[in-house]
């Protein structure tokens, strides 16, 4: 199986060499060109020349979405406008979206990490891939494009929905790779089925890469069994590069980390304290060698443990285990990362409903789906059906635009929501039980 | 002349309705008029009872989000075009009707009685009453004789 890169089969030391010179550098230019980076070490009481090896990473302070929302949306860039060339976005934990920048040489390095990725998961320039992830702020669509062109595969850009049209693509384009969120790889196959298509024999897929949403290996195992694919997971979030943090290789034995271009620590939720190697924890990642956005040990809230052995595919990177949950309150709803915060924000400024909801996530399908449950509190709603009505759609259209996926709205009975003592539970994600 | 008439939310749920009814029966609430004005998540249930306040009070202490509205009752004669003279009476005036739906009284002989809520309720008092159309006083539908 082909390697992308010889940065993969680097030493231990010799990238722990490359990972604290590129540290070193990325210390010195978040310090000189973000103000708030260097309150943060002054408060901490420390300078960028004070780490002088590794180890010492764990004396910076953390960054997380906070950072990023108290200096929206520019705040954190170290590079001026004019070198950056490229923006996305995604959710934040209230109303305003999180902002990364990309400068050339960001995206020549974000192209690089796809490439090595999607190398991983076999894909070649002899495939065709499709890509379901929908167009737009958020990463995943084009930065998977971007390293699929680069690897010479033949890239079709069809975004997510349309779930017909993305079969009839399939058979016509021949398409070999299926690049999308596992949810949605798993209801276009039953979607193909619906249509007289057997996946197996009437297309032509050999390989699925998988990202945006966690999976279990009961869903991988679905989803080869559905498409007659070999699939992988790849990792990575908007704040760090978008896709191209890690990815699975053909040995599947965790997601390859790209530690020339991140350090990972695992750490304690509770205690903020790095954990020894091969522990579970919160995955803290920095980026070493991003210009735009360089984020110093931004905590992702995911949980997960790190693997430093060399990997049977002759890769020496370490390999991080799949995603098993996270540390805050965040839900990923069909790749659409949603924080019960945000809902509820847009709940406590609407009128005639009361301040208490609950949210239920479940499938539908194979499709995740989100419901909310909004008790009505003004009678004079009831003069009308009509106002109801209104009432409904207003709390549909303001969610969709502060989260971008639609939700089921259920207007129920003041007081028949269960109230809990204590902190209210207002999620209940049924989405495990019916996989 | 008006009407008292309770409006209660219904949820789209199995078993809604019958919980409501619960809490009047409970209460010795008479049903005299029911509707259900619906869309496909939720509904209105609009009734006429014998003790609205009571009705009320039941409703609100069970959880239910409830309005009290005032409508007009009235009882067309038992001909073929009777509806159609309410209606049309209404409409030559300028009123604008915004629901209607129909019951029967126990002493009642000829044709459903109709409850309205109209745009303008004192102004639909008169001219029906003017062309001859009779509008039910409540105490006629909480104790009928």
């Amino acid at each position: 199986m082909k390697i992308w890169s010889d940065q993969e089969t680097l030493s231990r030391e010799e990238i722990q060499k490359l990972q604290f010179e590129r540290l070193s550098k990325t210390l010195t230019h978040v310090y000189e060109n973000v103000p708030h980076y260097q309150n943060k070490f002054k408060a901490a009481g420390i300078k960028p020349k004070d780490i002088r090896c590794l180890e010492d990473l764990r004396l910076l302070p953390f960054t997380t979405k906070e950072d990023l929302r108290e200096t929206y949306p520019f705040g954190l860039f170290a590079k001026p406008k004019n070198e950056i060339v490229r923006y996305h976005a995604s959710s934040g934990t209230t109303g305003k979206p999180t902002v990364v920048g990309y400068t050339k040489n960001d995206m020549k390095v974000w192209t690089e990490l796809i490439a090595r990725i999607v190398t991983m998961g076999g894909v070649t320039n002899a495939d065709t891939a499709q890509i379901s992830f929908g167009f737009g702020l958020f990463t995943g669509a084009f930065g998977l494009q971007q390293g699929l062109e680069e690897v010479g595969a033949g890239v079709i850009p069809m975004s997510s929905g349309n779930t017909q049209k993305q079969i009839m693509i399939m058979q016509d384009f021949q398409t070999t790779a299926l690049i999308a969120t596992p949810s949605y790889a798993l209801h276009l196959a039953e979607a193909a089925a619906e249509m007289g298509i057997d996946p197996r024999k009437d297309l032509f897929l050999k390989y699925g890469l998988f990202g945006g949403e966690g999976s279990t290996e009961e869903m991988r195992a679905k989803l080869n069994e559905a498409w007659g694919i070999f699939s992988t997971e790849n990792y990575g979030m908007s704040e760090l590069i978008g896709p191209g943090v890690s990815g699975e290789c053909r040995a599947l034995k965790g997601m390859h980390i790209c530690e020339d271009h991140f350090i990972a620590e695992i750490i304690d939720p509770e205690t903020l304290e790095v954990l020894p190697a091969g522990s579970t924890g919160e995955l803290v990642i920095t980026p070493i060698t991003k210009e735009a956005l360089p984020l110093i040990r931004y905590r992702t809230k995911d949980i997960t443990r790190i693997d430093y052995t060399p990997c049977d595919c002759g890769r020496t990177s370490a390999r991080m285990a799949k995603i098993t949950g996270r540390t805050d309150d965040m839900l990923i709803i069909g790749g659409v990362n949603v924080f019960p915060s945000q809902i509820e924000g847009v709940l406590l400024g609407i009128k005639g409903i009361g301040s208490n909801y609950q949210i239920r996530v479940l499938k539908k399908g194979y499709l995740d789906r989100i419901e909310i449950d909004v008790e009505i509190s003004d009678h004079n709603l009831l003069d009308s059906v009509t106002f109801l009505d209104r009432l409904y759609k207003e709390i549909e259209t303001k969610l969709h635009t502060i989260l971008g996926i639609h939700a089921g709205i259920h207007l129920v009975d003041p007081k028949s929501l269960a109230r809990s003592e204590g902190k209210a539970k207002r999620v209940i994600d049924l989405r495990s039980e019916n996989l | 002349m008006l009407i008292n008439q309770l409006s209660v939310f219904i949820e789209n749920k199995k078993g809604h309705l019958s919980k409501i009814t619960k809490v009047l029966k409970d209460a010795s609430v008479d049903i005299r008029a029911i509707s259900v004005f619906d869309s496909a998540e939720f509904g209105i249930l609009r009734m006429v009872v014998d003790k609205p306040d009571e009705g009320v009070a039941a409703l609100k202490n069970a959880g239910h989000v409830v309005k009290q509205s005032f409508v007009l009752a009235v009882e067309p004669s038992d001909k073929v075009g009777s509806f159609h003279d309410v209606f049309n009476v209404l409409f030559e005036n300028d009123l604008n009707i915004e629901y209607v739906y129909s019951f029967v009284m126990p002493n009642n002989t000829g044709a459903p009685l109709i409850i309205l809520k109209v745009d303008d309720q004192e102004k639909a008092i008169d001219v029906l009453t003017k062309s001859g159309i009779i509008v039910i006083p409540k105490e006629e539908i909480y104790n009928p004789s």
